[in-house]
């Protein structure tokens, strides 16, 4: 178990789906050798069958007696899809624009599509999915090398690439098909939730550049902090599938704000709502209900009164309150474990020798 | 064939198995082993010997099309040659596969066909087989027939990480680059380990144990080579020492655990040496065996079609008899606590702890001491266990 718990709290209310972060996680971590076509955050639209292709039905996670269940690793050319490119070169010799394969699936392929009858009862939202750093991760306990673990500081959850041999049972064990296979280099790769930015007391790349400023990021157990009120005090923040039993600390504002439904003649159907609440009970369980009718009656306490912390709290006045981080815990924790500061290249993700100094791995600590 | 299979059978369940350990009988020969290859001919002097290599059933991988894939393995045989010089040992295996299995960089579902031999660092007790146990460290020589592969990183090397479409280099310059960039992937995947048990297995980096090895391809049959020093950082092979071998189907996404391997097996470097003992068999009434196991085991474990057992309650012991030795199974049954590996299902099956670790992390087995079970009992579970087994593909 780790000591503490970094968590991101998003507001599906305001995600506009404009891939920014999905761009900005790209840009910075996985254009490059074999990564090509990972996408450690996304943003996929719902109802869809996102990245990789049905991901929800593709197994992993675990049964109600806390039993890992078998999943399956998706393929390059069925799931994910093959990430093309275009023949740019060859256009100037008066060839027609094509891409270089066939594309079947891609990370955004039915992007605003949604479900229902356009205009009268049709809908859709936006998921942006990242690692959701599981207290309980699948593909910690799917993998059979210990290649896996959940650092004591803020529970971020790694691959050790040295210990790591490439066996592909973390994908299969992950039931948000959210841990990647690199084939350059034979080993799966991860969200590290930006923990070289994190430990310099920056967020994550993706919460930074968020332009919709969804995205909340800090300790469970910073009372002070909105991701303890949103997830713990309000309890309008909750984990995406919680039935897949990995306890996650990426948690999600529902979607509760969507126009009614118009009825054949066209006319507003009063009190309808267009997103059904079975399938918001699907993705965030049954709590989603009473989640649901905090906002709402939050939402109606602000406009009669003026007042409302939570509105407060979800509005985010200022970008830099909703992050609570603290570069300071993290050079006093190396201190005290005796670990090196972080240096400008980090190199501990590559070399894995601080594999050794974690307590997942001390004897006895849970051997 | 069959005739034979079926006495063989009847000879087994009465007990009457053989009870010498199986022995590979190295040719000794003058020259450097050192530089061998698959196609040296010293390998045309030296005779073939069959090992059986058995499906791994102990525990099941959480991989649903693995499984499936995996379902109805049977046993195969593995045909091994092994030359001494005196200062190395080179085996030479040889076995049936259909199709030529190989990863590469373009698929995340692609898994490789390979093979690896493995070496005791313990002289006088077995470490268990599935990649040893505590204080009982093994050796492991594994190679997978790959593409190339990369470093992490590049080694370093960020500059040639970038993807070409990422690169600000255009014709000549862009196909340099793209000769740099092959040139840092390896063309192998050969790698040495060392380990004590399941989530142990450490990569040799220090080329503290040495090898040489090779895979090849033919008409439906892979060949594959491994040359080693007899002595090294952590190993000091002399007259007989034992070996286990496993082999790896791509085309049924084996990887890990899912595999078929051997028992240990014995190795002698010349006429001379003694068999090892610890490799014998022993000789028991099978039959009284299987009732004992009904009896005392079946309510944890599962085994062939007896499933009283919850599923991850216990280790399945349905091939147990083709990669388990009978000293092993002996050990195991009278002391559980000698070999406990540490265990796949401690997340994954938090409901059943295969063993308990006190606060310096000595591990005890959840299952009892079977101490008081006479000397005969024991021989006859041992006997009726090492029939427990998948029949051999034909």
């Amino acid at each position: 178990m780790s000591q503490r718990q970094l968590a991101m709290v998003m507001d599906l209310n305001k995600c506009i789906g404009c891939q920014t972060c999905t761009v900005s996680c790209k840009t910075q971590w996985t254009n490059r050798n074999g990564r090509e076509y990972m996408y450690w955050n996304n943003v996929e639209t719902y109802p869809g069958e996102g990245y990789p292709k049905k991901w929800q039905e593709l197994g992993g996670g675990f049964d109600e007696a806390g039993d890992l269940k078998a999943g399956v690793v998706p393929s390059l050319q069925g799931e994910y899809g093959v990430p093309w490119d275009y023949n740019h070169d060859e256009l100037a010799s008066g060839a027609a624009f094509k891409p270089h394969v066939d594309p079947k699936w891609g990370p955004n392929w039915d992007e605003d599509e949604g479900a229902g009858d356009f205009p009268n009862d049709n809908y859709f939202f936006y998921i942006p999915r990242i690692c959701n750093h599981c207290t309980n991760p699948g593909c910690l306990s799917a993998c059979p090398r210990d290649a896996i673990f959940k650092r004591d500081q803020d529970g971020v959850v790694l691959v050790d690439l040295d210990r790591c041999q490439g066996y592909r049972y973390c994908i299969a064990g992950c039931p948000y098909k959210k841990i990647y296979f690199n084939p350059r280099i034979s080993k799966s790769e991860k969200c590290i939730l930006c923990f070289p930015r994190i430990e310099k007391g920056l967020p994550p790349a993706c919460a930074q550049q968020c332009v919709g400023r969804i995205r909340f990021v800090g300790f469970l157990d910073d009372e002070e902090g909105q991701v303890y009120k949103l997830v713990k005090k309000f309890k309008v923040a909750l984990p995406l599938r919680p039935d897949y039993g990995t306890e996650s600390n990426v948690y999600y504002v529902p979607p509760t704000e969507a126009p009614p439904k118009f009825d054949a003649s066209g006319k507003i159907i009063e009190g309808s709502e267009r997103i059904p609440p079975e399938v918001l009970e699907k993705l965030f369980g049954k709590e989603v209900h009473e989640a649901a009718r905090t906002l709402r009656a939050e939402m109606k306490k602000r406009k009669e009164t003026g007042e409302s912390e939570l509105m407060d709290l979800l509005i985010a006045y200022k970008h830099e309150d909703m992050f609570r981080l603290d570069g300071n815990y993290y050079a006093e924790y190396a201190k005290s474990k005796g670990m090196p500061v972080i240096k400008p290249v980090d190199e501990r993700y590559l070399s894995g020798k601080f594999t050794a100094k974690m307590t997942f791995f001390t004897k006895g600590a849970h051997a | 064939m069959k005739t034979f299979k079926t006495i063989m059978m009847l000879v087994s369940l009465l007990g009457l198995n053989s009870l010498m350990a199986q022995s590979l009988n190295a040719l000794h020969v003058k020259e450097d082993l050192s530089k061998v290859s698959l196609t040296s001919p010293l390998w045309q002097k030296a005779k073939a010997q069959s090992v059986e290599v058995y499906p791994q059933t102990t525990i099941e991988m959480n991989d649903a099309e693995l499984v499936r894939a995996n379902e109805a393995n049977l046993a195969k045989i593995l045909h091994v040659k092994t030359l001494s010089d005196g200062k190395s040992v080179a085996f030479l295996l040889q076995w049936k596969d259909k199709t030529k299995s190989l990863q590469t960089v373009q698929s995340t579902t692609d898994y490789s066909d390979g093979f690896a031999v493995q070496f005791s660092t313990a002289n006088d007790k077995l470490p268990y087989i599935g990649m040893g146990s505590e204080n009982r460290a093994v050796i492991v020589h594994l190679q997978k027939a790959t593409g190339t592969i990369f470093e992490p990183n590049n080694s370093g090397d960020v500059y040639h990480q970038v993807n070409t479409s990422n690169q600000n280099t255009f014709a000549k310059e862009l196909t340099s680059y793209k000769n740099e960039v092959a040139k840092q992937g390896s063309g192998d995947y050969q790698r040495a380990f060392i380990a004590e048990g399941f989530r142990s297995m450490t990569q040799i980096r220090d080329n503290a144990e040495p090898s040489l090895m090779e895979m090849k391809y033919d008409k439906g049959m892979w060949s594959a080579l491994l040359v080693r020093p007899l002595k090294s950082e952590h190993l000091s092979l002399q007259d007989s020492f034992p070996v286990a071998f496993a082999i790896w189907d791509g085309e049924k996404k084996n990887r890990d655990g899912s595999k078929l391997l051997s028992a240990w097996v014995g190795v002698s470097l010349d006429a001379k040496a003694k068999a090892l003992a610890l490799l014998d068999e022993v000789k028991g009434d099978a039959s009284n065996g299987e009732t004992l196991m009904m009896e005392n085991c079946s309510a944890c474990h599962q085994y062939k079609t007896v499933k009283n057992a919850p599923n991850y309650m216990a280790p399945n012991l349905s091939n147990i008899g083709g990669y388990a030795n009978a000293s092993y199974l002996k050990e195991s049954i009278m002391e559980p606590s000698a070999v406990v590996v540490p265990g796949y299902n401690l997340n994954a099956h938090k409901n059943f702890l295969w063993y308990t670790s006190d606060e310096k992390g000595v591990r005890t087995s959840t299952m009892p001491p079977f101490a008081h079970l006479d000397e005969k009992s024991v021989n006859d579970l041992v006997a009726f266990m090492k029939t427990l087994k998948v029949e051999v593909e034909k």
